[in-house]
């Protein structure tokens, strides 16, 4: 042995520890936005709310993320019949649009100042900038899952295992996000 | 699932550095995790000892105190700002960087992965992640002294208005700012470290180690980690919502037409229920996240010395699953009298009764652990009979306060402050010494001084029952919480005697403390030198060396049973190992 | 060797035996100073009707919370006593049968104890105090509670309060923020820590705050509400004795808290006639 070698980090992480490293890590996710979201059925109450117009770039955005989720997709069923250049190319879409997700966001976010609507504007507003602030921190933690994983699936037709281990962790936290998109999307512009 | 391949790297390996402050080993973060507890706890004992200063001698001056402390002894006389914040930091400290650190974290990382037969934690560097995250968010709160207004001094419940609006009390400057900043930083590195140790029990037990064949003690972290994985991201909700509300102009928790220091607050239609709705719902998991492991410990310390095992490990581990759903839906009864509607008070009462049904049995579990004992009191089971002294009164004053009706006269009153002193005070705090007293050899390879150590239990436990047990009865008599001095009330002139005898206890315990110091230091130094299992215990960190070597196990350990062959016939002794094959020791479970 | 081996177990067996001793001894006394320091009359003097009430829940916490505490106490320092004379343990387990039942009889009492004492003792107080509707000839008095002091308002011969409105708040010259112009609130009465109710109705005060959240604390009427800013919670109770009593902040409210003190006087009826008519 000598002194280069990684210290006592010898002990690698199995694959079904990361799963279930993340799945724990979904479940405070949750809680998180279940808290905002009772907050916010509470708050609805109050005397003083007002709806604030939201952009309709939202529903494009909606309609990115969806995509994005679906190139994901295409990337694991791509590489699983070992298809690995259209997997590369359908998890760069994926990554790409998830990047798109996060510029419209902030064109949504934006398109509020410019009309005046700004976080003390309204309990409404309050809360809309509040928690799409929190998921758009969230989805960029997991682009960079997503980079990792495009990069396993770049090396994919070397190490077919990895790949699959890290897209699977990749699918699970995208997905996920794009369902807390939905319901956020959703409460906000229906309650 | 096939056991990873491991490198178990030679000592001295890495240097200083790498293996003593930026380590990975689930030991040293345990170690670095107390050691920081302790230093945190002293400044803890010394916030507790002005407290108590003001209250035992509410007209005198302290000049010598002003010199140490200009700002908050402005002319010798404590400034009510600074008692608040003393008030709010003292709790703040405890709960937080005091029990949190030691128990839950310091020892949780000790231990867990020792007792699953573990050579680490399941995510090591996230591990190390969390420690230097925590050690972040200690020195950020301490910092918070030292700005303008100085500390938070909303409590350590930071109830809005008063925690959100600058002018309401100084102390709601920017130390409340920093306030729920270290508390970000606390809840992430708490998560980490609560998700490791989950992690943990689910997947790096070593083989044979079935979940039902698990030492209590992690049995209670794991629950308890559950708990604050849960708990812990609604009080982040919260706090940002709190900052958002201080600083960028929201109103979350703002209702309309606030008048502060004779100004219109623009804020307008929040709600000030809904922090406390999201506060208590940590807050109350939160306790059991401090409680159970106590209880945990303080169960596997005990059969080392009654040497038989302990009672009824099943219904044990059944009540703390259902004190852990449990507490989770109980939150409300902080808020009886808060204005919230008195059906909820019916509900969270009845609710909240019934977390004594587990409660008890698992506190009588740990009683009648003690019957046919061959008992041996050395100092960890002195501390242990402390804690279970300590649980029963601080459990049976949660009959009053979970009972609606009973709070209406004690809710904010020094019975709170006693009920839970024994519960998340003292139960925690005797757990930690009997945990100390019992690892330290595990941990150091040396011996603590037992003469010193009987000595500290009884004038801890003396002390500290007579001051929480009197606060009780404070509280019956109508005096509240938080209040810097008695003087101003006629109801209140007769607790004047009876809050000098609780000041000069307090101040019996914390110059007691010296005596564990003087021991835990001279031990590490010159104490004797510790046996691999000197307390003939059965758990797997007593099959290593003491200290155990970086990866803990040579190879990983197979478990034959379960925690607790004591007082079975074997070759040389009374008691089978974890590790001990089938043919040589009956097998219980 | 052998003579010496022996004395040192004996001595050993001497220091185990003393300290078993000590520590059951320091719990025995533990239970038994407690329950003689407990055993007395803590609550201040009782001074409503509801309140009688929640002092028979409290009594029966404490006799019911002062038996198992003394028992708990006690087993603990038999326990002790016992173990540390002992040469060799009992009998390992008690069997399941035993530990399914102890824990079944245990859980059955507990529950009985607590949920039976809320419901039985607590739940009627509580529904007697929150659920029924003020009575019509109850003395209407509006707090509202401020660092740190209680503003009271009466709402006058017309029995209706003039508006209020934030923005006219002055701390020195309007401290509520009334509308002059309001002839309903001509006829207010204000007063400043004082409440003063006739001795007989029952008292129905609207609790308010201008600035964060106290708690209007009344030791001897057992009342204890949150006046919580943006709401306006309403507490009923009826006084049984006359007298003056204390109003105390049971809400950390800031750095005044310890002396937000305000009095609250029980007086005949002719006394509150005058007391109104000096106003």
């Amino acid at each position: 042995m000598n002194a280069h070698e990684a210290p006592a980090a010898a002990v690698s992480l199995r694959e079904d520890q990361v799963t279930l490293g993340l799945w724990m890590f979904l479940g405070t996710v949750t809680m998180l936005f279940a808290a905002f979201t009772s907050a916010y059925v509470v708050r609805r109450s109050g005397s003083d709310w007002r709806h604030v117009a939201l952009p309709s770039i939202l529903w494009l955005n909606s309609a990115i993320l969806a995509a994005s989720s679906l190139a994901l997709e295409a990337a694991r069923l791509n590489g699983d019949r070992r298809r690995w250049r259209g997997a590369i190319a359908a998890v760069l879409i994926a990554f790409a649009l998830g990047l798109g997700f996060l510029a419209g966001q902030v064109t949504a976010w934006r398109q509020m100042a410019a009309a005046g609507v700004y976080l003390p504007t309204s309990p409404h507003s309050a809360f809309f900038f509040m928690m799409t602030g929190a998921h758009a921190v969230h989805v960029v933690a997991a682009l960079v899952v997503l980079a990792w994983g495009a990069v396993a699936t770049v090396q994919g037709a070397r190490e077919p295992r990895t790949w699959a281990s890290r897209m699977t962790l990749c699918r699970t936290f995208w997905h996920y996000l794009g369902l807390v998109w939905l319901m956020l999307f959703a409460l906000v512009s229906l309650y | 699932m096939a056991p990873q391949t491991v490198t178990v790297t030679a000592p001295g390996h890495h240097g200083f550095v790498r293996r003593y402050i930026f380590s990975t080993d689930h030991k040293i973060i345990g170690i670095q995790y107390i050691v920081t507890g302790l230093v945190m706890a002293l400044l803890g004992a010394a916030l507790a000892a002005l407290i108590r200063l003001q209250l035992g001698w509410p007209d005198r001056t302290w000049p010598w105190l002003e010199t140490l402390l200009p700002e908050g002894f402005r002319s010798g006389v404590m400034a009510p700002e600074f008692y608040l914040a003393v008030v709010t930091m003292h709790g703040t400290i405890m709960v937080f960087f005091f029990i949190s650190f030691v128990l839950v974290s310091g020892f949780g990382n000790y231990l867990v992965p020792l007792h699953v037969g573990a050579r680490d934690m399941a995510f090591p560097f996230l591990n190390m992640l969390s420690y230097w995250i925590a050690l972040l968010s200690a020195l950020v709160l301490i910092l918070s002294f030292f700005v303008t207004g100085g500390a938070a001094a909303a409590g350590w419940t930071a109830y809005p208005p008063l925690s959100a609006i600058a002018s309401a009390v100084p102390g709601s400057q920017m130390g409340q700012s920093i306030w729920l900043l270290s508390m970000a930083l606390f809840i992430a590195s708490f998560t980490m470290s609560g998700l490791n140790i989950v992690a943990t029990v689910l997947s790096v037990r070593a083989p044979g180690m079935s979940m039902m064949r698990m030492p209590l003690t992690v049995w209670t972290y794991f629950v308890a980690s559950i708990l604050g994985l849960l708990a812990f991201p609604p009080l982040t909700a919260a706090a940002v919502m709190l900052l958002f509300d201080r600083h960028l102009g929201t109103s979350f928790f703002l209702p309309s037409g606030l008048i502060v220091a004779n100004k219109l607050v623009p804020a307008t239609g929040g709600s000030p229920l809904l922090w406390q709705h999201l506060f208590w719902f940590l807050g109350h998991p939160e306790v059991y996240v401090l409680l159970l492991p106590a209880l945990g410990v303080a169960s596997d310390i005990m059969p080392a010395f009654t040497r038989k095992p302990i009672f009824g490990y099943r219904m044990s581990v059944y009540c703390l699953m259902a004190v852990g759903a449990l507490s989770m839906i109980v939150w409300g009864h902080h808020m009886f009298v808060s204005g919230m509607s008195p059906f909820s008070g019916e509900y969270f009462s009845l609710v909240t009764l019934t977390i004594t049904v587990p409660m008890t049995i698992f506190g009588v579990n740990m009683l009648a652990s003690l019957w046919g004992a061959r008992l041996q009191l050395a100092s960890p089971m002195l501390f242990v009979c402390g804690v279970i002294a300590l649980f029963g009164s601080g459990g049976l004053g949660g009959l009053f306060l979970g009972n609606a009706t009973a709070d209406m006269q004690l809710h904010d009153t020094y019975f709170v402050v006693g009920h839970f002193h024994m519960m998340i005070g003292g139960v925690t705090l005797l757990a930690t010494f009997a945990a100390i007293y019992f690892w330290f050899p595990k941990m150091f390879g040396r011996m603590m001084n037992e003469t010193l150590a009987k000595a500290h239990f009884w004038l801890t436990f003396a002390p500290f029952f007579t001051i929480f047990f009197m606060q009780h009865f404070l509280g019956l008599q109508g005096a509240p919480r938080r209040y810097y001095a008695f003087t101003a009330f006629d109801y209140l002139q007769k607790t004047r005697g009876q809050n000098l005898v609780i000041s000069l206890a307090a101040f019996l315990l914390v110059s007691a403390q010296f005596l564990f110091i003087i021991n835990f230091v001279w031990s590490l130094a010159k104490g004797r030198v510790a046996e691999a299992n000197p307390w003939r215990a059965t758990t797997l960190e007593w099959t290593v060396p003491s200290p155990p070597p970086h990866g803990n196990f040579e190879s990983v350990p197979t478990v034959e049973r379960w925690a607790y062959e004591y007082g079975v016939p074997v070759a040389g002794g009374d008691f089978a190992v974890q590790t001990v094959p089938g043919d040589e020791a009956p097998v219980t479970a | 060797m052998a003579a010496d081996g022996i004395r040192v177990a004996i001595r050993a067996t001497v220091i185990r035996r003393l300290e078993g001793s000590l520590v059951a001894a320091l719990f025995a006394g533990t239970a038994i100073v407690g329950a003689l320091y407990g055993a007395r009359a803590w609550l201040p003097t009782l001074a409503s009707r509801h309140g009688a009430g929640i002092d028979s829940m409290l009594n029966y916490l404490l006799v019911t919370v002062g038996a198992l505490f003394v028992t708990g106490y006690l087993a603990l320092a038999y326990f002790i006593w016992r173990g540390s004379r002992r040469d060799a343990i009992g009998p390992r387990f008690a069997g399941r049968r035993t530990e399914i039942l102890l824990s079944a009889a245990l859980g059955v009492g507990m529950a009985i104890v607590a949920e039976g004492g809320v419901i039985a003792i607590g739940m009627p107080v509580w529904a007697e105090y929150f659920d029924a509707a003020p009575p019509a000839d109850a003395t209407v008095v509006e707090v509202t509670a401020q660092q740190f002091m209680w503003n009271v308002r009466y709402p006058g011969p017309d029995g209706v309060f003039g508006r209020t409105d934030p923005r006219r708040v002055d701390d020195t010259a309007n401290p509520l923020g009334m509308d002059r112009s309001d002839p309903a609130g001509k006829d207010d009465i204000v007063t400043l820590n004082e409440i003063t109710v006739p001795f007989g109705p029952a008292v129905h005060i609207l609790l308010h705050s201008k600035d964060v959240i106290h708690s209007f604390f009344l030791p001897n009427f057992r009342v204890k509400q949150d006046a919580v800013p943006g709401m306006t919670p309403e507490v009923v109770f009826f006084p049984t004795r006359t007298g003056t009593f204390e109003i105390a902040c049971a809400e950390l409210c800031g750095l005044a808290h310890y002396r937000m003190r305000g009095t609250f006087n029980v007086v005949s009826q002719k006394e509150f006639t005058e007391w109104l008519r000096k106003q």
